[in-house]
């Protein structure tokens, strides 16, 4: 106790009489070090993490539902219509139908029979415009043209992935469609059957397949290939209240009606494709690693700075050791020190992640070809960090002023090796 | 009563042919409430007697026993503690922490010994009146001038009531006005206090006042010499 008392006086008074731009500076560097420990593997995380938000308000919803593993489409789908409209956690959902299909352009205007027709092998999906925007807000995604209106008819939507000019060199791979733009005729075959639709819109987006789809309302979808059938092949449910505690309350709701023995009730983060996740646990390791790698070149930042500090003042060590001042209330001096910096270097950098990072990340998300980047920066996470900072630096601390504590006192005193 | 007695003290430096022989064989006592000076040339080894018997080195033969307490059986950790409850430190360079004000310099020993806060910073100003700072309880070392930084290093010294001071060359960085005030001081708390003085100086001036003076040369007492 009388050691921690003096250490505290020493360590106070140093670092009240320290040079402020010194002082400054080293806080700065302590900053910047806790900023690299929780924003490099919050962009790393974060790349991951906007994937899935778009995967999640693009495409999949807070809950989807699919059908069984031994079925072909979701059954008794009107059942769980009905259920899904007495629930007030749900806020919409689309009923989507999908069917394989062969979009064909240009077909009017091709003369010469011995090239490739300009067609696409694509996933058609049969949906409701009103429906399907509410859940996923598929209009502010469509890059040339118009989104579909409820009950017109004779419009189609193609995703950009299925148009040359979209594909940047990839259109060797997948097919494409070239010279198309809304208001061209494209002709769709299902199974045999062909119909004419005039592309409305070409829709663009990161997330999962929105842009790799074409879309027909789900009227005109089931006419072209000729189901009577009402039972759906996927229906993404959006909750009032986005977070996944409710999308677990919500799913157990629809498991405990029965809709399980229907289709398969999923959250978004379990039908996540596996990719994703192991991409994000990929990026999890990595961004510790680049974490660990801060903390060791913030721990020697410290080490490098208390030594030098401890070694100027290695007379006054001495004397202090000289009057009978115990080693470990000099040692607590330079630990308290060391502890001050870190705290006062991890306070300003949760400000600046909290504060400023996340708020400007998610209003102006990087920009990569996979998904909109943001920083991820979960209060639990940055605790830790901060912990194993925060200790990792008291013995960045503790061993340089323990190193000069342990000299000879009155070599220390007299300034001698 | 003898307070400090040091029988056969030898310190060398160094090994092989690169040895130095400082202290050659001294036997020195020093009885409670005497005020010793140690006198000699420099090099005459006076400074490093001093730090042999005030428990700041270790000689590498002899023994030293310091209020009954022999000196060569105490670990690091109790002889830190020794100089705490036994010792007081006058050194030349004054030797204040210099982020502490003058009555924070002073109260680190007391805070040390036990004292609480408020018990020490009065016990601190009682010290710095002593020492005729009055007023100065505040200022930083950077703050006083060298005569005023000895003197809180006196009243440092003298604040937790230690057996035995000892003041290394204490007026070596002082002009001759305040080294005089600095020694008149040392006297007067001896006299006032009865207090055990041991000190290094090499100006005999400063000297007169005490009890004994030891004389040194190449490592060897040569003579006492009885003033009173």
């Amino acid at each position: 106790m009388r050691a921690l008392r003096i250490g505290f006086l020493l360590g106070f008074r140093q670092v009240q009489r320290a040079n402020f731009w010194t002082t400054t500076l080293i806080i700065f560097v302590m900053m910047l070090t806790f900023l690299n420990l929780i924003a490099v593997s919050g962009i790393l995380v974060g790349l991951i993490a906007g994937s899935e938000r778009a995967v999640q308000d693009q495409s999949l919803g807070d809950i989807i539902i699919t059908p069984l593993d031994n079925e072909e489409k979701i059954i008794q789908t009107e059942t769980i219509r009905r259920t899904l409209d007495t629930l007030p956690e749900v806020s919409s959902y689309s009923i989507r139908y999908q069917q394989g299909a062969q979009i064909t352009a240009n077909y009017k205007t091709r003369r010469d029979f011995n090239i490739e027709p300009n067609e696409v092998g694509a996933r058609v999906r049969g949906i409701d415009p009103v429906a399907e925007n509410a859940v996923t807000a598929l209009s502010n995604y469509v890059v040339e043209g118009e989104y579909l209106e409820p009950d017109e008819a004779g419009y189609i939507l193609i995703g950009a992935l299925n148009i040359d000019r979209y594909t940047a060199g990839f259109a060797d791979i997948t097919g494409s469609l070239t010279d198309v733009y809304p208001g061209d005729s494209v002709r769709v075959t299902i199974n045999g059957a062909s119909q004419e639709f005039t592309v409305k819109g070409i829709v663009d987006a990161k997330a999962g397949d929105v842009a790799s789809l074409v879309y027909l309302p789900e009227k005109e979808l089931r006419r072209l290939s000729n189901s009577s059938s009402r039972d759906a092949d996927e229906i993404a449910i959006r909750l009032a209240d986005k977070s996944p505690a409710t999308g677990v309350a919500v799913k157990s709701i629809l498991i405990d009606q029965g809709l399980d023995e229907f289709a398969k009730i999923r959250t978004f983060q379990e039908a996540l494709p596996k990719f994703i996740t192991d991409i994000k646990n990929t990026f999890n390791i990595l961004g510790t690693f680049i974490g660990a790698v801060g903390i060791i070149v913030a721990s020697i930042t410290i080490f490098i700075i208390i030594f030098i500090n401890a070694i100027s003042r290695r007379q006054q060590i001495g004397i202090l050791k000289g009057i009978g001042i115990n080693r470990s209330a000099i040692e607590i001096a330079y630990v308290l020190q060391a502890a001050f910096y870190a705290l006062m270097g991890s306070a300003l950098g949760i400000l600046i992640t909290y504060g400023f990072l996340i708020g400007y990340f998610d209003a102006n998300p990087i920009d990569f070809p996979f998904s909109d980047g943001i920083l991820v920066a979960e209060p639990i996470g940055t605790l830790y960090r901060f912990i194993i900072l925060f200790i990792i630096t008291l013995f960045a601390g503790l061993i340089p002023a323990s190193i000069i504590v342990r000299q000879n006192t009155l070599n220390s005193i007299l300034g001698r090796k | 009563m003898d307070i400090i007695k040091a029988t056969n003290i030898h310190r060398t430096f160094g090994e092989g042919s690169l040895q130095a022989h400082i202290l050659k064989g001294i036997d020195v006592t020093v009885r409670s409430g005497e005020f010793v000076a140690i006198m000699g040339k420099s090099g005459a080894g006076k400074s490093t007697l001093m730090y042999q018997l005030s428990v700041l080195d270790e000689p590498s033969q002899g023994d030293i026993e310091i209020n009954n307490v022999c000196i060569s059986t105490l670990t690091e950790s109790e002889r830190t503690a020794f100089r705490l409850t036994t010792l007081g430190y006058v050194f030349q360079n004054y030797a204040l922490v210099p982020d502490l004000s003058a009555e924070e310099n002073v109260m680190l020993p007391l805070l040390m010994n036990g004292y609480t806060w408020d018990k020490a910073k009065d016990r601190a100003h009682h010290s710095l009146d002593n020492v005729g700072l009055e007023g100065k309880y505040t200022n930083l070392p950077a703050e006083l001038s060298g005569g005023e930084q000895q003197r809180v290093a006196v009243a440092r010294a003298l604040s937790g009531k230690p057996k035995i001071i000892f003041a290394d060359e204490p007026t070596a960085n002082l002009d001759s006005v305040s080294g005089t005030q600095v020694i008149d001081l040392l006297v007067r708390l001896h006299k006032d206090n009865g207090q055990t003085i041991v000190m290094v100086t090499h100006e005999r001036e400063y000297a007169m006042d005490c009890d004994r003076i030891i004389h040194m040369e190449d490592g060897q007492v040569t003579n006492i010499e009885h003033l009173k």
